[in-house]
Parts: C-alpha cells; sequence; structure tokens
C-alpha cells in the first residue's frame, strides 16, 4: 500500500518536472506568437493588444502558472491554427494514434519473441546468424523508409491496404483497422528488430543460469527448459524492454503518422510543430511525454505482477 | 561465431571507411555545381550509364546528391554525438561517483527528460530554434543527452563500487585523481560502444528530421529530405527513394555492425 | 557387489575459437553401491567436467565426450553407455535414476516458480504422478530434508528461502525419484561453515537411509576427509591418485597430492602452541627451518578500537528516507598490538568486513573511536585522514577486482608513493622495484597488466600496493580465501614474513577457522555486529565458552578422515536479522574475563 502511495506521489512529482521541461524547451522559442497569428502585415496596436490578451508580456512565471493552472482546472486553450480547443482535438486524435501504437506493439512482440528464443537457444549456430543479421538490418533502416516501401508495395502495387488517411472506428471500425495496418506494420517491424536483439540477449542470459542446468538435470524435454523455465523469466525483461520502447513509438509516430496522412496525434504533433502553433505544441508535447511516463509506469506494475520476487519483496 | 564476428567487424569496418571516404573526398571530386545542375532532358532518369543512380524531378543527379548527403549527414550526426557525450558525461560521471544528493537530483531531472521521446524533444528543438543545420546539431545533441548520462552514470556507479577505486581511496588518492586514473578509463570503453551506436541513431534521427522538413533545409542535400521528395513520384521513380533510403541504411548498418564487434571487444561483461 | 558406475578412458573436449581444448582425458574410476566417492582437485583439474559427462550435461556447455565409456547400472540391472545414449534415454535417467545438486542454492532454483512446482514437476515427469500425489511426496521429501514448515514451504518462491534451505530443496529434488546415484559438485562451496555442515551431515543420512551412491565434487580436502570412502584426486584433467580416503591422507603416493595435503591447514593442530606458525609447503621446508623463533617484542599497542557502531540507513519511500537501520558493527572493542596479527572470525553478514573497513573509514562509523598510534582516526577531517591513510592500507578479497585492468602493475604500485610525494624519478622506480622483489614478483611484471597474472600473484601485487607507504597496520579482508589451497599458503606464509621484517600488524578479515588458527595471535568471534568472545588464539580455540563459538568450531570440518564429525542430523541455529527499527538502541557489549586477556559477551 504505502508502495502504491510512494509511487502515485512519484508520478505527480514527474508530472510536475514534465510541464516544467516542456515550458522551457517551448519557451525559448524566438519567433513571435501574435505576428503568426496576425500575420506580418498587422498594425502594431493590434499585435500588442493580442499579446497583451494572450499574456505574452506576462512574465514567464505567471505565463507559466496560467498554462499549468488551465491545464489543472480543464481549461488547455485552444489551437491557434485549427481554432478549436485542444482537449477536444487531443481527444479525437488520441484513439486513432492509440490504435497504431498497441497494434504495432503486438506485431512486434508476436515475432520478436519467438526470433529471439530461437537465435537464443541455437546460439552460435547459422539459425542465430540468420536471426541476429536480420535483426541487425531491420534496426538499420529508418522505419520511415519501412513506411515508403509498405506505400509502393502494398497500397500502389498490390492495392491491398489504403495508403493515407484514417476512418473514425465508430463509423467503420474495420476501416480503421485497414487504415492503421500499413503504418503499424512499418512501426512494428523496427520496433521488431530491437526487441528480437533484446530477448536473444536476455535469454542467453537466462539458459546459461544455474537453475536452466538444474531442470536438465531433472530431465525434463528440452523443450520445457526452453518455453517453460527460461521464458518464463526471460518474459519480464522483454515487457519491460518494450515498455520502454513506448517513447521511441511515440517519437516514430509523429513521422509514420505524417507519412501515411494519419491524423492522430503524431500528426497534430507535427501540423503544431510546423506551423509553430504555440500553445498546441506545448499541449501535445506535454501529452506525449505524461503518456509515456504512464505507460512506464504501467509497464513497471505490470512486471510486480509478473514477477514473485518483487510481487513479495 | 568467431567467424560470424569477425566477418561482421570487417564488414562493419569496410563499410565505414567506404562512407568516411566518400563523405570526405567525393565533394572535392565532384564538380561544384554537379549536384545541383538541372539536366531537364532528363528529369525522373532511372539509373543510366550518364546518371549511374539516376535523377530527380528536377533532373539534379542522384549520386552526387547521395555523396554530398553522406557528407552533411556524418558532420551532423558526430557533432551531435560529440555534444551529447561533452554533456553527459560530466553528468554521469559525477552522478554516478559521487551519488546522494547530487545523484538524486540530477537523475531526477534525466528521467524525467526520458518521459520526452528523443525524436518528438529534437523535433521541438529543432522548430522553436528555426530548422538549420546547426540547430538539427543542437536539437539532436540534446535529446540524446540524458540518454548517455544515464547509461555512464550507470557504469561509474559500477565502476566506483569496483575494490580498486576503494583500494585507491585508501591509498591516499583524492577523488578528482581516483575519477581521472581509475573510473574514467573503465567506463571508456562503454562510452566508446554506446558513442558509435548513438551515431547510428544520430544518423536516423536526422533522416528524421529532414524528411520532416525540420532538419536539413533545401537546396542543401541530405538523405532524409530526398527521400522526403521522392515521396510523390514512388510509382514513377522508385529509384529516388531506393537510393538514398539504401544509403542511410548502408552507413547505419556499418555503424551498428562496428559498435557490436566493439562491444563483443570492449565490453568485459559481455564475454 | 557390481559397480553402479564404471568410467573408463574417458576424453572430453570444449570447441574454442582456437581449436578444440582438452577438459578431461584418460579419466577412469568406478563407483559402488552405497559408496562416497570424492573427486577433488584446484580450479581446473576438470573434476566438474567430469560430473558434467556422466549426466551429459557437458553438452550445454560446448563440450563433447570424444572418448571412453560412461557404463551405469540402470534401475532395470541392464547397462547403459551414457556416452552413447540418446537424449530420450538421458532423458529418462537424468533426474530419475541419477540425482544431481550444484553449488550455488541461490541461483540454482528457477526464480518465477513455486517451490511445489520445481518439485513435483519431475516427479509427474518421471514416476507419472498426478498433482495430489506428487504434491503429497514433494512435501514428504520437505520434511525428509528437515524443512521446518513444510507446508507453507511449497507455496513460496525461492527467493523467500534462505540459502541454507534452498540448497536443502535443491537436494529434496535431486532426490524426489530415489536416484541410485546423486552427484554432488561442490554442494557447500557458497554456504557458511554452520549451513555446510548441515548439508553435509544430511547428504550423509540420505546416503545411509537409502543406499544410494554419492559422487561428490569438491576442492576442499576438510571435506573430503569428512565425507570420503575413496578419493579421485585430479590435476589439470588427469588423474594424480585414486585411493580409499585413509590411503590418500595418511600414505599419498604422488608428490601433488602430498603437497596438496601439507598446504590444508587442520583444525586443532595448533593445540598447546601459543605462537603462529607458517602454513605447510613441500619443498619450502629451509624456509620454515629459517623462520626465527618470535622476536621478543615489547607488547606495545598500535590499533585501539572502542565502542566502534556502524549503522547503514534502509532507505524507502519516495524521498529515499531512512526507514531502518542494518546495525552492522555494534558496540566493537579491542586493541591490536604492533606486530601482531588479529583475526576477526564469523560467518557472512555477521558485520567483520564492515568492521574492518569501518577502522579505515572507507565506510564511516555512526561512532566510536579509534585510534592508530595516538591519533584518533575518527575525528580526522578529509585532508588529515588522507594523510593518516600511509598508516593503514588494505589488501582486498577478489584479486581480480581489486586492480584496475587498464594500468600498468608498476603504476599501481607506485600510485600510493606518489599520492603522498614520498619519492619520484629514479627513486620511485627503484622503490617499485624494491617493492616487486619483497613480494617475489619477478621484475618483467613491472610493465605488464593485471589481466596476464594469476590470481596469486595479483595478490602479491595488491600486498605490494599495500607495503608501498610503509603502513603500520593492513587490514586484510579475506585476502586468501579466493586462492586455490597451495596458493593460498604461499601468500599467506608471505604475509607472515614480511610481518616478522617490517613488525606489521595485521587485522586478518576471515571465515576460514582452521587458516587462523595458524597464523593469528588474538580471535575475536562476531556474531551479529559483536564481538562475541576476543582473546589470545589458544585460548578462544582450546577453551571456546560463548556458545556461537562453541557451535562454530563444532561445525567446522577437520582435515583427518580419522575425526569425522557429522554422522547425525545437524542444526544450528540461524542467524537472525541485524536489521532494527530507527531508534532502537541495543543494549551495550559487556564482557566477563574467564582467563587473562580472554573476554567472553555477557548474554
Amino acid at each position: 500500500m504505502t508502495y502504491i502511495i510512494n509511487r502515485l506521489l512519484s508520478v505527480i512529482l514527474t508530472l510536475f518536472l514534465i510541464t516544467l521541461v516542456t515550458f522551457a524547451v517551448t519557451n525559448i522559442l524566438p519567433g513571435d506568437v501574435a505576428m503568426m497569428i496576425m500575420g506580418t502585415q498587422s498594425n502594431p496596436e493590434a499585435l500588442s493588444g493580442l499579446r497583451q490578451s494572450l499574456g505574452l508580456n506576462d512574465p514567464l512565471l505567471v505565463q507559466y502558472g496560467h498554462w499549468v493552472g488551465g491545464m489543472v482546472s480543464g481549461n488547455w486553450g485552444n489551437s491557434l491554427i485549427f481554432k478549436k480547443p485542444i482537449l477536444e482535438l487531443l481527444s479525437q486524435k488520441a484513439v486513432a494514434s492509440a490504435i497504431i501504437v498497441i497494434m504495432s506493439m503486438m506485431i512486434a512482440l508476436a515475432l520478436a519473441i519467438p526470433l529471439g528464443v530461437w537465435a537464443a537457444v541455437h546460439r552460435d549456430r547459422w539459425q542465430d546468424t540468420v536471426s541476429s543479421s536480420s535483426a541487425l538490418l531491420g534496426v538499420s533502416l529508418p522505419d520511415f523508409f519501412w513506411g515508403i516501401v509498405m506505400i509502393l508495395v502494398f497500397a500502389r502495387w498490390l492495392g491491398w491496404f489504403p495508403s493515407s488517411g484514417f476512418v473514425e472506428p465508430s463509423v467503420n471500425f474495420w476501416g480503421t483497422l485497414q487504415h492503421a495496418f500499413l503504418p503499424s506494420l512499418a512501426l512494428g517491424l523496427g520496433l521488431m528488430a530491437h526487441l528480437t536483439r533484446m530477448t536473444r540477449s536476455t535469454m542467453t542470459g537466462i539458459l546459461s543460469q544455474e537453475f536452466i542446468r538444474v531442470a536438465r538435470a531433472k530431465g525434463l524435454a528440452e523443450r520445457t527448459v526452453v518455453w517453460r523455465y527460461a521464458l518464463a523469466n526471460a518474459i519480464g525483461p522483454v515487457i519491460t524492454i518494450a515498455g520502454l520502447q513506448i517513447g521511441y513509438l511515440f517519437g516514430s509516430i509523429i513521422v509514420m503518422e505524417s507519412l501515411f496522412g494519419y491524423t492522430g496525434m503524431g500528426w497534430l504533433t507535427y501540423q503544431a510543430l510546423l506551423n509553430r502553433d504555440l500553445p498546441l505544441i506545448q499541449d501535445t508535447v506535454f501529452v506525449i511525454a505524461a503518456v509515456v511516463m504512464l505507460t512506464n509506469l504501467a509497464v513497471d506494475l505490470l512486471y510486480i505482477v509478473i514477477d514473485p520476487r518483487i510481487r513479495l519483496g | 561465431m568467431k567467424r560470424f564476428k569477425t566477418t561482421k567487424g570487417l564488414i562493419g569496418i569496410v563499410l565505414l571507411l567506404a562512407i568516411l571516404l566518400v563523405a570526405i573526398l567525393g565533394p572535392m571530386l565532384i564538380p561544384a555545381d554537379a549536384s545541383t545542375a538541372m539536366d531537364m532532358h532528363a528529369r525522373r532518369s532511372p539509373p543510366t550509364w550518364v546518371h549511374p543512380f539516376g535523377t530527380d524531378q528536377l533532373g539534379r543527379d542522384m549520386m552526387f546528391r547521395v555523396i554530398l548527403g553522406a557528407r552533411t549527414s556524418l558532420e551532423i550526426a558526430v557533432s551531435a554525438v560529440v555534444m551529447s557525450v561533452v554533456l553527459g558525461l560530466p553528468l554521469g560521471l559525477i552522478s554516478g561517483y559521487f551519488g546522494g544528493f547530487i545523484d538524486n537530483v540530477l537523475m531526477r531531472l534525466v528521467d524525467t527528460l526520458l518521459a520526452f521521446p528523443a525524436l518528438l524533444l529534437a523535433l521541438t528543438i529543432s522548430a522553436v530554434l528555426g530548422p538549420n543545420i546547426q540547430n538539427t546539431i543542437i536539437a539532436i545533441g540534446v535529446a540524446f543527452t540524458p540518454y548517455l548520462a544515464r547509461i555512464i552514470r550507470g557504469e561509474a556507479l559500477r565502476v566506483a563500487q569496483m575494490p580498486y577505486v576503494e583500494a585507491a581511496r585508501s591509498s591516499g588518492t583524492t577523488d578528482i585523481m581516483i575519477m581521472i586514473r581509475h573510473v574514467l578509463p573503465n567506463i571508456l570503453p562503454a562510452v566508446i560502444v554506446q558513442g558509435t551506436i548513438s551515431l547510428a541513431f544520430a544518423i536516423l534521427a536526422e533522416a528524421g528530421l529532414s524528411f520532416l522538413g525540420l532538419g536539413t533545409q533545401p537546396p542543401a542535400a541530405s538523405w532524409g529530405l530526398m527521400i522526403q521528395a521522392s515521396r510523390d513520384q514512388l510509382d514513377i521513380a522508385p529509384w529516388t527513394a531506393l537510393v538514398p533510403g539504401l544509403a542511410v541504411a548502408l552507413t547505419v548498418l556499418g555503424l551498428n555492425m562496428f559498435g557490436d564487434v566493439l562491444r563483443d571487444i570492449l565490453d568485459p561483461r559481455a564475454k | 557387489m557390481k559397480d553402479i558406475v564404471s568410467v573408463d578412458h574417458l576424453r572430453v573436449e570444449f570447441a574454442t575459437d582456437s581449436g578444440p581444448v582438452v577438459g578431461v582425458e584418460d579419466v577412469s574410476f568406478t563407483i559402488a553401491p552405497g559408496e562416497t566417492l570424492c573427486v577433488v582437485g584446484e580450479s581446473g583439474s576438470g573434476k566438474s567436467v567430469t560430473s558434467l559427462s556422466l549426466m551429459r550435461l557437458v553438452e550445454f556447455g560446448g563440450g563433447t565426450i570424444t572418448a571412453g565409456t560412461l557404463n551405469f547400472i540402470r534401475a532395470d540391472g541392464s547397462t547403459l553407455n551414457v556416452a552413447a545414449a540418446t537424449p530420450e534415454v538421458m532423458g529418462q535417467v537424468r533426474g530419475n535414476e541419477i540425482g544431481m545438486i550444484f553449488q550455488e542454492p541461490m541461483t540454482a532454483l528457477n526464480p518465477v516458480f513455486t517451490i511445489e512446482r520445481q518439485l513435483t514437476d519431475g516427479l509427474m515427469l518421471h514416476k507419472g504422478l498426478d498433482q495430489a500425489a506428487a504434491t503429497a511426496r514433494a512435501l514428504e521429501l520437505l520434511r525428509s530434508v528437515r524443512i521446518p514448515e513444510p507446508e507453507r514451504r511449497l507455496k513460496q518462491y525461492p527467493h523467500e528461502l534462505s540459502g541454507g534451505m534452498r540448497q536443502r530443496v535443491v537436494i529434496a529434488m535431486a532426490m524426489a525419484c530415489e536416484p541410485k546415484l546423486l552427484i554432488a559438485d561442490e554442494p557447500t562451496t557458497a554456504l557458511d561453515v554452520t549451513i555446510q555442515a548441515e548439508i553435509l551431515a544430511l547428504i550423509n543420512r540420505l546416503k545411509r537411509d537409502t543406499g544410494m551412491a554419492v559422487l561428490f565434487i569438491t576442492h576442499d580436502m576438510a571435506v573430503v576427509a569428512q565425507m570420503a570412502d575413496r578419493v579421485v584426486v585430479m590435476y589439470r584433467g588427469r588423474i594424480v591418485e585414486t585411493g580409499t580416503v585413509q590411503q590418500i591422507f595418511e600414505a599419498p603416493r604422488e608428490d601433488y597430492t602430498k603437497a596438496l595435503l601439507a598446504a590444508v591447514p587442520k583444525l586443532g593442530e595448533m593445540k598447546g602452541k601459543s605462537a603462529p606458525e607458517r602454513m605447510r609447503l613441500i619443498g619450502d621446508e629451509a624456509a620454515r627451518a629459517a623462520q626465527a623463533a618470535p622476536k621478543a617484542r615489547k607488547r606495545e599497542v598500535l590499533l585501539d578500537v572502542r565502542n566502534l557502531t556502524t549503522r547503514f540507513p534502509v532507505k524507502g519511500g519516495i524521498l529515499r528516507r531512512t526507514v531502518a537501520q542494518v546495525h552492522a558493527v555494534e558496540d566493537v572493542s579491542f586493541t591490536l598490538n604492533v606486530g601482531e596479527t588479529l583475526a576477526l572470525v564469523g560467518e557472512s553478514g555477521c558485520g567483520k568486513s564492515s568492521c574492518g573497513r569501518s577502522i579505515l573509514r572507507l565506510i564511516e562509523p555512526t561512532s566510536g573511536e579509534v585510534w592508530i598510534g595516538g591519533r584518533d582516526i575518527g575525528n580526522l577531517n578529509r585532508h588529515h585522514l588522507r594523510k593518516a591513510r600511509a598508516d593503514m592500507q588494505m589488501v582486498f578479497q577478489d584479486p581480480f577486482a581489486s586492480l584496475n585492468p587498464y594500468r600498468r602493475l608498476k603504476d599501481q604500485v607506485a600510485e600510493p608513493i606518489q599520492n603522498f610525494n614520498l619519492a619520484s624519478g629514479a627513486e620511485l622506480e627503484a622503490r617499485v622495484l624494491q617493492l616487486f622483489d619483497r613480494v617475489r614478483l619477478p621484475r618483467e611484471f613491472l610493465n605488464r597488466y593485471p589481466h596476464e597474472l594469476s590470481g596469486g600473484q595479483r595478490q602479491r601485487v595488491a600486498i605490494a600496493r599495500a607495503l608501498a607507504v610503509n603502513p603500520k597496520l593492513i587490514v586484510a579482508d579475506e585476502a586468501v580465501s579466493a586462492l586455490d589451497v597451495s596458493v593460498q599458503a604461499q601468500v599467506l606464509n608471505l604475509m607472515m614474513e614480511l610481518q616478522e621484517d617490517l613488525g606489521l600488524s595485521y587485522l586478518l578479515i576471515s571465515h576460514d577457522m582452521a587458516v587462523v588458527e595458524r597464523v593469528a595471535h588474538q580471535v575475536g568471534v562476531m556474531y551479529l555486529g559483536r564481538i562475541v568472545e576476543i582473546g589470545p588464539r589458544a585460548a578462544v580455540f582450546d577453551n571456546p565458552s560463548h556458545p556461537y563459538t562453541k557451535s562454530l568450531l563444532s561445525a567446522v570440518p577437520i582435515a583427518d578422515p580419522s575425526k569425522r564429525r557429522f554422522a547425525d542430523d545437524l542444526s544450528f541455529k540461524p542467524i537472525t536479522s541485524p536489521i532494527f527499527p530507527l531508534g532502537h538502541q541495543p543494549a551495550p557489549s559487556v564482557y566477563d574475563q574467564i582467563a587473562p586477556g580472554h573476554f567472553v559477551l555477557r548474554a
């Protein structure tokens, strides 16, 4: 119980630090938000009036206070380019991103775990060489390159999947999945390569431990030793590593969603950055960091469920 | 496996040397305007004897542009990684060696920064500062610093607990000298390995930033920019995407192979 | 009766990057039913490779049996050549007809499965029992290895059990299918001496109850003397000598066996002697004769420790506040004379290492005074402490970790001298050279790096480094426990020689009672952070008076087969936790003097 309370307090502290970092990064911005809204030709008086009303003349600390205070009270401000409340935009786009993040993670794990185990079991033999080489190739290609290849092959040549766009799941769930599949696959392949390497090295470590030798000395079949005894120990670390990749995924969706015209959080963030929509930049950056942090927390808690050493210790 | 490792290391080194050679010598050997010269009679020309890698939508020679792009990519990646090592090394070293309050504060900050995806952080910094080569370096360098600081701190912490550090302390060596003589040489292998792997990531990050228009700006040649430009002509001129894509892949592959082998050689724990 | 195992001309090779390397060669021996065969050897002798070959587990470590037969009489009376058996047949034999236990109880159990699951899966596989029957048998097994509260243990995970209990579970697992042969590969090396005694006694009783044969692998001659019916001595992959335990100990034929036995100290052999004696080394008689009768030194106190207390905070919560304290060292007082050795002995976690480090202020003591040569070390500021470190040096346990792998040996030995500006240039070089001579390291080693040296040579470098600044006190923290027994004897003799020549004082921190009996002038027995008994070595060993000292001494295996002590089940009181809530104020240590200089903690 104290553990959970401590974790919660720690979450609040980290969220606070995330707001600080976000604000610090976005407010070294040399550009003029007011001029962006009104255009360079607008008259100076109107500009200064707008600055006043946006609070841009206030000291940074006051601006920061307004921003955080607003978020706490549910007023996240308006986007300058979309002319809409940011909270509304974010809640719309979050679902789309959640779909491809989950989908790509599932694709990656489903492929990486068997492949990594296979490589570790046949360590130093040709199977390992094949698996390690392809994983190495996988981590070496930029994922947007995968995306382009997917578009070329599956959308243009074969025509199996749409090459861009997004459909609301409430409108056509099957269509949503079709639109999400290619970007998820492109993301998942890059991620898979990384997770395969990690699974291999985790399994290699576990397979050299004493309890594996003890299991073999008991006469258990090699199949049981690898897929029950060893994998049960590897699953925790692999999930932790996969969890840490959530951060990487949230970076990659910015590229991938833009490439596929898939209108999720990544796409929204990109529009904000491209158009220097300061309020939207601040909020999306904050939300992504917060989501990454909370996912990592969730993975930690999941680990407690998986690993008895932490569960009871 | 030994053979595989040696082969892997050799391929990695050959790839890296070739790319370095191209990036350093290439721009000197090709005519000054060759990469911007537009051959209007051969726009989107597939690979031919005149244009071995084909031409882009403006009729510019892809081979020359890839060579120039190599220079841009490596310049940015090396500068950014050097920057993150210069920032991350003292942070991690002090945090890991001294521990305690300093460590708590620094690592809390680093953990917070790690919640920001590196690409997002780099994109934001680049957008905020205004995209150009110098700011791309700063953006990637800053975004990578927390990762390096974390790893260096872990290494410093491990080394600081080794008996030879305790032995040095008990024979009157000062903290500064212990850090220079004992801790630094022992974490250096890990820093070199991590630096090599970070270089690979930095190449990818630069390509990503440029691809999104928030990195290197046209008309400068950059692999990411070239892939970006190829998007609208994929079906009619797929080589415009494949050539720079392959360039990125080979460079990153070379760095990763080299890094893997370095890790095997230098990292005592991997043995 | 027919031998249950007969190994004939076994040869095992390992594939390495530079071609095949022979692990063992021409190894032949037999084991009769109900017999304990000990295979003994130093590191690299191939003793473990032999035992792993018998289970065909050697293949998982990259080895291949390239010649020889390994005949095993199966339960149905048929003979199986293990070297040529199929994986399916080996699956039936392993864990069913041959059981095996390993060295590391802390890692021998799968951390994410319950004890029940790990005990029952072999039973269900080999004996076809259903879950309920297997659980019932598991419970029975836990009782037979004398684990307290067996019902509760079944539902627990390995990390909830102590090291001794885990090793009992591993033994229960190996015994589950009532094997005809039990292979024990260094089963007690990682354990404290009292737990070792319990486990050895347990193996003896199980052997007696079931009539199984035991193949016991160890490096420890004292354990061999206690356990073996017959002994195989191995060296560098080959058998040196085979014989009954009496033959081997009383009339060894081979020089290697003689040397090995000579270097082993036997607990009790110093009875009636008051001064320490050098370790026996074959071919070192001359040096031993040269040992001068102890010089009649004026007994002058060098180190005076008064009420030393060290507590470590146990941190918890978001603010990393201290929530409890480990009472590592609790109200410890003693004095150490110039030119003498005080040994602090005790089992792991008793605080002996923390005590040594607190004296050197490598960790900060909570309270107490440490006087060296008229100065209170505890009160010195950083600057003066650094200066004072010249008087007190340390030699660490792990010779592989106590030298910086990236520095030349001469630089590492020179470092302390440079720190105190004692010499520079040619003078410094001469001084380093002299130190290398002093610890008998060849001068070619000056420019080498640590990885080019053996463990014993590295420990000599560490000693040279400690001597560099002419210290008065050397704290030796388990300085020889990582070394093979003959190397250990050489290093100990070097240390004793240096003591005689230079008048050094040693604070020797050790778990090895037999070594301590030979080399120490004074002995302090530590338990839960306190010294429970302290006094002249002869007094403490001949007349142990604190209950803990008594049980500790009774648990030490003696390297003499005529003095067996582990026939019946043994059970020592488990050591309680030294963690206490904040603000806990333990009572001060009060001692009774039962003989001149011999003090015993009052309960």
